[in-house]
């Protein structure tokens, strides 16, 4: 059961990222990587990790979705003809592809090569337990820190983003 | 529920960072390479996820958790970033000049 979900999910995630390859148009790449990003989630849930997949799903399906919509919608040329301005243009075709082929045969390879076998602890309980004692103990400084890493992006695009009087 | 192994997981990742690469490489639209940037990420968090599952300490999730903080604040930086350009004119990625 759990193997038939992977493969489709890794289906729907891997044919969504070809699918924002092939594509030209702006648009359709921003909903297809939240189809990617949706995924995402569902492998993450299938590794355990569901505090990051609720995270990840709130972020990116509901944040940055947003923020890369507007991106897209205030980033377009004005009272432009009859042509799609959410075409893009394309470097030539060549080069990139054998780039990135060849980096997903050489990580192939790799996994080939290496003997990988970790382990994997047993129980399948929720983590977010012990991720929130953690976050409060171990590494409370680091949780301070992205907060304040936080505030500083968020000042700092407010700024970048304001009109120059 | 464990029963999936490591390989696929990194499989389906390295699958998704080379997607990401591509489409740095191939578009010439700064919102398009952004985007790419994301799926790296995504693809990065799905590996530090799925090592996490042998580990008692659950460094890896923890990790992926700042991971993701990082991609979001560099998201809201871009997009202001993107939108200063487009309003100084220039805008568009010359291929070769990145």
């Amino acid at each position: 059961m759990n193997n038939i979900v992977f493969i489709l999910l890794a289906f729907l995630t891997c044919g969504s990222a070809i699918g924002m390859l092939i594509t030209k148009n702006l648009l359709h790449a921003a909903l297809l990587m939240f189809v990617v990003m949706f995924g995402m989630a569902g492998l993450f849930v299938l590794a355990n990790a569901d505090v990051l997949a609720v995270s990840h799903l709130m972020i990116y399906v509901g944040g940055v979705m947003i923020l890369i919509l507007f991106g897209i919608m205030l980033t377009q040329k004005r009272g432009g003809g009859p042509s799609n301005d959410l075409n893009v243009e394309e470097n030539g075709k060549l080069f990139p592809l054998i780039v990135a082929l060849g980096s997903f045969y050489g990580w192939f390879k790799l996994i080939e090569l290496s003997n990988l076998s970790t382990q994997v602890l047993p129980g399948d309980e929720s983590k977010i337990r012990q991720v929130g004692f953690l976050l409060t103990t171990q590494y409370s400084f680091v949780f301070e820190l992205v907060g304040i890493f936080l505030l500083i992006a968020l000042v700092g695009s407010t700024y970048l983003a304001k009109k120059d009087e | 529920m464990n029963d999936i192994s490591v390989n696929a997981f990194w499989l389906v990742s390295a699958f998704i960072f080379s997607m990401g690469l591509g489409i740095i490489l191939l578009k010439r639209n700064t919102l398009f390479i952004l985007m790419g940037i994301e799926l790296i990420l995504a693809a990065a968090n799905l590996n530090f996820v799925a090592f996490n599952r042998g580990d008692q300490e659950q460094q890896g999730l923890l990790f992926s958790l700042f991971v993701l903080v990082i991609g979001v604040c560099e998201i809201a930086i871009a997009l202001a970033i993107i939108i200063m350009v487009y309003r100084s004119g220039k805008w568009k990625v010359e291929s070769g000049k990145l």
